[in-house]
């Protein structure tokens, strides 16, 4: 099956049809864009991160504490998952690069798959956390509660940071959606992929920014004398 | 990227090759603070971040041979990492409202109590 790339087309008043001149035909400057759009999402979670670092000076020992309790299993697990979903969504964009239409579909069904098994393990995660109390405005996390400051400070963050990350998963899934609406369109094809490598390359910067979450989260705690789950 | 010089077998070599790396950098991830660098797991943690990060950035999101992107992605984190670093380091170190933030008096209050809390109590 020949996937010949469709156009966009806009029509005026009068019914003229014309082929619109856009990130399609100038793949340079769409990847360049694409690259300031991911330093504008390092400089957002740079911020949380450096929010995180400064607590962290302030409250040493319960940021220690407070990682050792997390699940490491389950966060590791979902490392694991999103290391693998960054290589289908690589070898997809292969795919589509050496006219493997089919095929790269599938990589991009399979890389869906396993940012909803991801998005699952979180939620699961959270309703073991919320159980023992700890949530955003929940339980443990309230001014009054006796957990130490510190740790909810750590919590308040952990919460936040993993929450929008999970966010950008699902954003990334509708992404992935709209580019198999795409190809399917033949809106984008082996000559024509700009818009796939924006989107493997925004699956990338997801998976780039849950390899330092994890750590920073996860592991930081797990070597101490306080032990963890 | 031109798709008519586009060796399959060999960029999927590559694509393999960083997975496995990947994937013996998130055991490492796992068995340090057991087996080195265990009085600063912190350290060692992030350590082990940047490296894959660096494996991501040039091979799966293609960084290596952008000529073009490179410099201007080294220029704008150059930029990201004054304001980040330096600027906003100067001005936490001199942080004039100590004692009147939430946050920074019952750090001291935490850190002052820090023996009396001990950690062990937490599971």
């Amino acid at each position: 099956m020949s996937h010949e790339y469709v156009p966009e087309i806009a029509t005026d008043r009068e019914g003229n049809e014309y082929e619109v001149q856009g990130w399609q035909g100038d793949f340079y400057a769409g990847k360049l864009g694409f690259w300031l759009f991911m330093l504008t999402e390092v400089m957002m979670f740079g911020a949380m991160f450096l929010a995180l670092a400064y607590y962290n000076t302030l409250h040493p020992q319960d940021f220690l504490d407070a990682s050792a309790s997390l699940n490491r299993v389950l966060g590791g697990t979902n490392t694991v998952i999103l290391l693998i979903s960054a290589l289908t969504m690589g070898l997809g964009f292969l795919k589509m690069r050496t006219g493997d239409v089919k095929g790269a579909k599938l990589m991009i069904w399979a890389t869906i798959l396993l940012a909803i098994i991801f998005l699952v393990i979180k939620g699961f995660e959270w309703r073991a956390e919320y159980n023992h109390g700890i949530f955003l405005l929940h339980d443990q996390l309230l001014p009054e509660s006796s957990l130490p400051f510190g740790q909810k400070l750590f919590f308040g963050l952990y919460f936040t940071m993993t929450g929008l990350h999970g966010v950008h998963i699902i954003i990334g899934i509708g992404l992935m959606l709209w580019l198999l609406q795409r190809i399917n369109a033949d809106k984008v094809t082996p000559e024509h992929h700009i818009f796939h490598l924006n989107i493997a390359l925004y699956w990338d910067i997801v998976h780039l920014i849950w390899v330092f979450v994890f750590p920073y989260y996860y592991m930081i705690g797990a070597g101490g004398a306080t032990g963890g789950h | 990227m031109d798709t008519k010089t586009i060796n399959y077998q060999e960029e999927r070599k590559v694509y393999y090759k960083v997975l496995v790396a990947l994937l013996i950098l998130t055991a490492i991830t796992f068995i340090q603070p057991h087996l080195f660098m265990t009085g600063s797991t912190f350290l060692a943690q992030m350590l082990i971040a940047v490296v894959k990060a660096y494996l991501i950035v040039m091979y799966y999101m293609h960084l290596k041979g952008e000529k073009l992107i490179i410099p201007m992605v080294w220029f704008a984190m150059s930029l990201v990492t004054v304001f980040f670093i330096i600027v906003i380091g100067i001005d936490v170190a001199n942080f004039q409202f100590g004692a009147e933030s939430h946050i920074t008096a019952a750090a001291e209050h935490s850190a002052g109590a820090v023996h009396t809390t001990p950690a062990s109590t937490h599971h």
